[in-house]
């Protein structure tokens, strides 16, 4: 599929993180996975969760309350693990993220697309394509290449604004 | 049309590196004509093949200089140093010449049209030596025959002031030669008159000169001397034992050989020696096609994918095997057993499949040490071990980097000027030795000069200087020679073209690690310093014990381990020092649970793996061992990229997937750790 192509689709995945929904545009879900034990890998950042075995491949996963600032959660029988397709500088790296639920495939448009407001907003903006409304609930729609790329110190909350929603100090 | 020109492309490049080592090997050995004729050959592949796909500079190019290696293999032209150095800018002009992009660029077209009228001045050399080296020899004629003389001299010879030793002399001097003096006409030595000459001789000469030549020597006793000039054959049958021997029979027996014997001889003699020609040619010639049809092209996608497949069978097999473990089915056992063998047999021919040996890589070197020593003005003898050395071609590729550096380091700041190596009592040519080979399961690759060496004094204060490491720190020499790996650390006084232009030898490490390779230095003021580099045999799988701390499952590298100990879980935490007691010798020892932040066990019995750190034993502590595992090594992916504690991860046969710890990194990790 080129690129033109992908930007075509209006297809999005909407998952829940806690009360917030995000989506994520389809061109970058591979797969969606019931949660499995994961094999955890002592010193590695904290949102790095381990790896598991994706049909004969190593699959690092990332749990995505803690990158996204939030605090951990136990994991439940909705608790779903998202295989992306990241591009990271040019390359495509498989990588899973841990979420609390998978919504649903909704169709946006770009016009409907709205840019998120400068001022309150609690979210960098680099990480953040825009928002949409779906059905009176205001979706996040993720720029899932920033947002999970390799880079250990990736926080999309700006740190000022995080007394708002974090109960405990994650690192 | 495009993949194509591709295949061309890869080809060509392909074919220009094994010019260059032929080249190579022409200089070390100019005689050799197999190695002209291989030159011309590769040239006149490469013609013919950028004739075929329309790379007309290239085949236009390659054909005048095709046309030197044709003159030289004729004896047209003798093979020298500036024609060989032409060759090589040639060399590296085709390289230039694949890419089309360079041909708009004026220095291209410079270089180019130089080269072109370089090699047009050595094709048709207009210069009077030219003349002069073809005149010297007028009379060759470039094929030897063997001629059978018979000078009977007059018994009067000496009277006339003639010596017919002399003349045999000059006869000899023809070329190669077999006399027989005949003393049987010598009289009893009452009957002697010592004027008279009684000897006569048969000759079998040799020579690539015309017969009237030889009637020269003899034209002023040929009046009054019989003479008998006959040729044999076309052959030098002067130099074929067989037959020499037999004419030497036949002279001892019958006093006087004889032109009919001799004929008849030479005849058996000729007819064997084509035999033999024939013969040698068909093997050359099965000779090669042995060798065309030993290998052939696949493209490297293929190669991985079918790696992938096989690892993804060795992880299949070692659930089969595991399955039919736990649940005890009549008649599975024996099949597991046999697809495990038909498994493993696979897997070590794949796995070979990808090793190619070392030798182009070494080839480029060569031509490098050739060129740094006209540049720094350093004669240097380059001598490759173990070219023959077989390796993963990804490791291969990524070695050309930090192995050129650490040679051009070598040639650079190691050997010395010509004159100080003379002053210290050494040869004034330096000497470089590249060698690779096997050591258990990974490959030793060596660079040895005979140069300055390194002066760890002078290490250590130039890092104290540069604020590397603290001044009141007492460090070992070899901890001190270390120091050159770190990043900022650069020992060169002067900045040259050669080497130090900013990337140091931790870049060279940084390289070498990332193929899972090691490097170490040692270094002898004054005499030489050794690069030791240690690298896996393959990327992509290795042999390991398969241990479990915290029910988690880890494997160890087989290599690193030296023993296995059962150790009382009372010992362990109950030391402060860190250091165990084991056999007699106190060695120091990381627990893993600890070290990963883990609860203590509860279990009475730990196993302490004792593996090799830089020359020392370390203890590791784990829960379980439990035993030996192949593993297929995968990558953890780049959002662990900074985490190389583990080298990656592998996966067992019942799908949980297990970290392969990289027990270096581990113990450098937690020693600095600990001393923090």
């Amino acid at each position: 599929m080129d690129k033109d192509n992908k930007n075509q689709i209006k297809s999005y995945l909407t998952f829940k993180l806690g009360t917030e929904e995000f989506a994520a545009h389809v061109s970058k879900v591979l797969n969606i996975l019931e949660m499995t034990p994961i094999t955890k890998v002592p010193k590695a950042p904290e949102y790095l969760k381990g790896v598991i075995n994706l049909r004969g491949a190593v699959l690092p996963v990332i749990d995505a309350r803690i990158k996204f600032g939030m605090p951990e959660a136990e994991y439940t029988n909705n608790t779903c693990i998202i295989v992306l397709d990241i591009d990271v500088d040019g390359e495509s790296v498989h990588v899973g993220a841990i979420v609390d639920s998978v919504q649903a495939v909704v169709e946006i448009d770009n016009s409907q697309i709205m840019p998120l407001p400068t001022l309150g907003s609690r979210y960098k903006s680099e990480f953040i394509i825009g928002m949409a409304k779906i059905d009176d609930r205001f979706v996040i729609i993720l720029n899932m290449d920033a947002v999970f790329s390799t880079d250990d110190i990736t926080q999309i909350v700006d740190a000022d604004s995080l007394e708002d929603t974090v109960t405990e100090n994650n690192e | 049309m495009d993949s194509f020109r591709k295949k061309f492309i890869e080809e060509a490049t392909e074919l220009i590196d094994k010019l260059e080592v032929a080249l190579l090997d022409l200089e070390k050995n100019p005689e050799d004509e197999t190695l002209v004729q291989q030159v011309f050959r590769i040239m006149h592949t490469l013609k013919g093949n950028s004739a075929m796909f329309g790379f007309e500079l290239i085949d236009n190019f390659t054909h005048n200089l095709e046309t030197i290696y044709d003159q030289i293999r004729n004896n047209e032209l003798e093979l020298s140093k500036p024609i060989l150095d032409v060759t090589f800018a040639c060399v590296d002009h085709l390289k230039s010449m694949l890419d089309e992009q360079n041909y708009n660029d004026p220095d291209f077209k410079t270089i180019h049209s130089g080269l072109v009228e370089k090699i047009d001045a050595i094709i048709n050399p207009q210069k009077p030596e030219g003349k002069v080296e073809s005149n010297s020899k007028p009379e060759a004629k470039g094929v030897t025959s063997t001629y059978y003389i018979l000078f009977e001299p007059n018994a009067d010879i000496f009277k006339n002031g003639t010596n017919p030793l002399y003349l045999l002399d000059e006869l000899c001097s023809l070329g190669d030669y077999k006399v027989f003096a005949h003393f049987n006409r010598v009289p009893q030595i009452a009957e002697i008159n010592p004027d008279e000459c009684y000897t006569y001789w048969e000759v079998l000469l040799a020579t690539d000169k015309d017969e009237s030549v030889i009637h020269d020597v003899f034209i002023f006793v040929e009046s009054d001397s019989t003479l008998e000039i006959q040729k044999l054959g076309e052959e030098n049958l002067v130099a074929d034992q067989t037959f020499i021997k037999e004419v030497e029979n036949l002279a001892e027996v019958q006093k006087d050989v004889g032109l009919v014997a001799i004929q008849r001889l030479a005849k058996v003699a000729i007819s064997n020696i084509n035999k033999r020609k024939a013969e040698k040619f068909t093997k050359e010639r099965i000779a090669v096609k042995d060798k065309t049809a030993s290998s052939i092209r696949v493209s490297s996608d293929k190669l991985d994918t079918l790696m992938n497949l096989v690892s993804e069978l060795v992880t299949t097999q070692a659930r089969l095997s595991l399955f039919s473990e736990q649940n005890n089915i009549p008649g599975l056992n024996p099949i597991v057993e046999n697809v495990q063998k038909l498994t493993r047999q696979l897997r070590d021919i794949a796995f070979s499949i990808v090793l190619i040996p070392i030798e182009n890589l070494f080839g480029r070197f060569q031509r490098l040490v050739r060129d740094l020593s006209a540049e720094l003005n350093k004669d240097v003898e380059f001598i490759v071990e173990g070219a023959d050395t077989e390796l993963d071609k990804t490791i291969i590729e990524n070695l050309s980097d930090p192995l050129m550096h650490i040679l051009r380091n070598s040639m650079d700041h190691g050997i010395e000027e010509a004159r100080v190596r003379i002053a210290n009592g050494k040869p004034a040519k330096g000497k470089i030795v590249l060698k690779a080979f096997y050591s258990g399961a990974s490959v030793i690759i060596q660079v040895i000069d005979d140069g300055a060496g390194i002066d760890p004094e002078m290490i250590h204060a130039k890092a104290i200087s540069k604020g590397l490491v603290l001044p009141d720190k007492k460090m070992s020499k070899k901890e001190i020679l270390d120091l050159i790996f770190l990043p900022g650390f650069s020992t060169a006084k002067k900045v040259t073209d050669v080497s130090g232009r900013g990337v140091g030898m931790d870049v060279v490490r940084k390289k070498i690690y990332d193929i899972r390779g090691e490097v170490e230095v040692d270094s002898e003021k004054g005499i030489g310093t050794t690069i030791t580099i240690k690298l896996p045999l393959t990327l992509s799988i290795i042999d390991g014990l398969l241990v479990s701390i915290n029910k988690s499952p880890y494997v160890v590298p087989l290599s690193a381990i030296d023993k296995i100990y059962a150790v009382e879980k009372d010992k362990i935490y109950n030391t402060f020092n860190n250091l165990i007691t084991l056999d007699g010798s106190q060695i120091p020892f990381f627990s893993l649970r600890k070290e990963f932040d883990l609860e203590p066990s509860n279990e009475e019995l730990e196993q302490v793996i004792v593996v090799n750190f830089e020359d020392e034993s370390v203890g590791l502590v784990v829960d379980y061992v439990i035993g030996e595992y192949q593993a297929v090594l995968k990558p953890l992916g780049k959002h662990y990229k900074n985490h190389d504690i583990f080298s990656g991860a592998t996966i067992l046969g019942d799908g949980t997937v297990a970290l392969v710890m990289d027990t270096n990194k581990i113990i450098k990790m937690f020693a600095i750790g600990n001393k923090e």
